[in-house]
């Protein structure tokens, strides 16, 4: 008998079809390891031991399968202050920018998608605090969503380990949280208030759109996953989500130009943005 | 602290669907968006696509056909490489390169086709094949193929993808066009990319 996961071609292809078409995440047969494994703890913790009837089963969605199948298969490593450069350049240029575009008294929404267990959006939060002069006169609102239910528990927990914190200086440690066991941080309660958490999937233009539209969204390290069609639609559903004049923010890695035409280039001293236009369609 | 002092309202859906190819580009835009979830999508989008000149709205209907991704899609889309408006041709090759699985149906064809330009811009598409089938199918154009830009297009595939089963191939196609000295190059440039047999 093969061992619990053990999947055909055929099967996995099934499998890997039916991820694609509900997250956008592509793996191909070479991912078979990967895929296979993820697959054996799923029917390992739910005791099945055939295939087809875990495939029978995370495709009627009982229990809320299809959830837990999609948060074993996202990656979910990251850390305070990563990628400081875009941080900088949304104090020293985008805010003020959207600032002067915007309605005096209008809030200023920021979007982390998605944000993992909330090191993005609390690092945003943490550094307007520190950095951004505005802070005290300007309303803030920080959303932070992933299409991971059990990320966003941990991100509403705000509980941290010692290398989640790496980058950030003792003081900032010191101010921002409390030491509640060895290697264990948790965000003081102002800061957790800060960032609303909500689930979003960027695939889902229902899910997106119902978010409103956003001043600054910061969206790394995850259109790397997708395939070419799945990152176009990404894109539209993004730009959907920006107000016109609104920035996105991706990882370093990766290229706007090469997904999408809508969006303008921006180059600030920190970082290259890309813009949504002030004028065209959708605006 | 906290930052937030007055958190937006929940967003409500718009009251009146947008039409498709009426109203502003931000009106047609949202009703291409929303007819590439539909089940009948595909004719929808076509149709749209024939009347739009709106580049950022044209840019929503080629991503709806990618994300249906069938061959009917694939279709709808084939004839957009015979365009004249470069700005169509270009959307349409776009979306097909980002739809490997449903122009597989196509390329045989679209190799073989009457129009150089549509042969050269379909070696572009067979960059998303497994790279056995794209090999067979640029080294079966090469075999035959007589127009010397649609045999560089399909040499560069062929110089990144291509495998040692090409060389013979590309040693015919050298000496056909022994005369050329771009092509002499560029099969060159292949050759030594792909290896010894």
């Amino acid at each position: 008998m093969n061992e619990p996961g053990t999947v055909s071609d055929e099967e996995l292809q099934k499998i890997c079809d039916f991820l694609y078409r509900r997250t956008g995440m592509l793996f191909s047969l070479s991912k078979r390891y990967y895929v296979q494994r993820r697959i054996a703890e799923r029917m390992s913790h739910l005791r099945i031991g055939s295939f087809a009837t875990y495939f029978a089963y995370l495709r009627g969605d009982a229990d809320g399968e299809i959830e837990k199948f999609i948060n074993a298969f996202t990656v979910n490593e990251t850390y305070f202050y990563r990628e400081e450069h875009q941080l900088r350049c949304l104090s020293s240029d985008l805010l003020n920018e959207r600032v002067r575009a915007r309605t005096k008294g209008e809030a200023l929404r920021i979007w982390s998608v998605p944000c993992a267990t909330g090191e993005e959006p609390y690092s945003i939060a943490l550094w307007l605090l520190e950095n951004w002069p505005e802070v005290d006169v300007q309303d803030i609102e920080i959303v932070g969503s992933d299409i991971d239910t059990q990320c966003l528990a941990a991100a509403m927990e705000g509980e941290f380990g010692e290398r989640a914190l790496m980058r950030l200086s003792p003081h900032l440690i010191e101010k921002y949280f409390v030491r509640i066991g060895n290697d264990r941080w948790r965000i003081v309660p102002d800061l957790r208030r800060s960032v609303q958490f909500t689930q979003a999937n960027l695939m889902d233009r229902q899910e997106t759109r119902r978010h409103g539209a956003f001043d600054v969204v910061f969206c790394r390290n995850v259109l790397i996953y997708f395939d070419d069609a799945s990152r176009r639609t990404a894109a539209e559903n993004l730009y959907e989500s920006l107000l016109p004049g609104g920035f996105i923010c991706l990882g370093h890695t990766e290229s706007m130009s090469r997904i999408s035409p809508l969006f303008e280039v921006r180059r600030f001293s920190d970082a290259i943005v890309y813009q949504r236009p002030y004028v065209g369609a959708n605006g | 602290m906290p930052l937030v002092r007055r958190p937006s309202p929940p967003v409500e859906p718009a009251a009146v669907p947008p039409v498709l190819g009426q109203g502003t580009s931000e009106q047609r835009w949202a009703a291409v968006r929303a007819a590439a979830e539909r089940t009948d999508g595909v004719s929808l989008l076509a149709s749209a696509l024939q009347g739009e000149s709106d580049a950022r709205v044209r840019e929503a209907i080629f991503t709806g056909f990618a994300r249906i991704g069938t061959p009917q899609s694939a279709a709808a889309l084939v004839p957009y490489l015979r365009s004249d408006d470069a700005g169509l041709r270009t959307g349409a090759v776009d979306a097909l390169r980002a739809m490997p699985d449903a122009v597989r149906a196509h390329l045989h064809t679209l190799l073989a086709d009457p129009d150089p330009d549509v042969r050269l811009l379909s070696c572009e598409l067979t960059r998303g094949l497994p790279d056995g089938e794209a090999n067979r199918l640029l080294c079966d154009l090469l075999e035959r193929e007589t127009e010397k830009n649609v045999c560089a297009a399909a040499l560069e595939v062929l110089a990144e993808l291509g495998k040692p089963e090409a060389l013979p191939a590309l040693g015919r196609c050298a000496e056909r066009f022994a005369s050329d000295a771009f092509i002499a190059f560029a099969i060159k440039v292949a050759t030594d990319r792909i290896g010894p047999s």
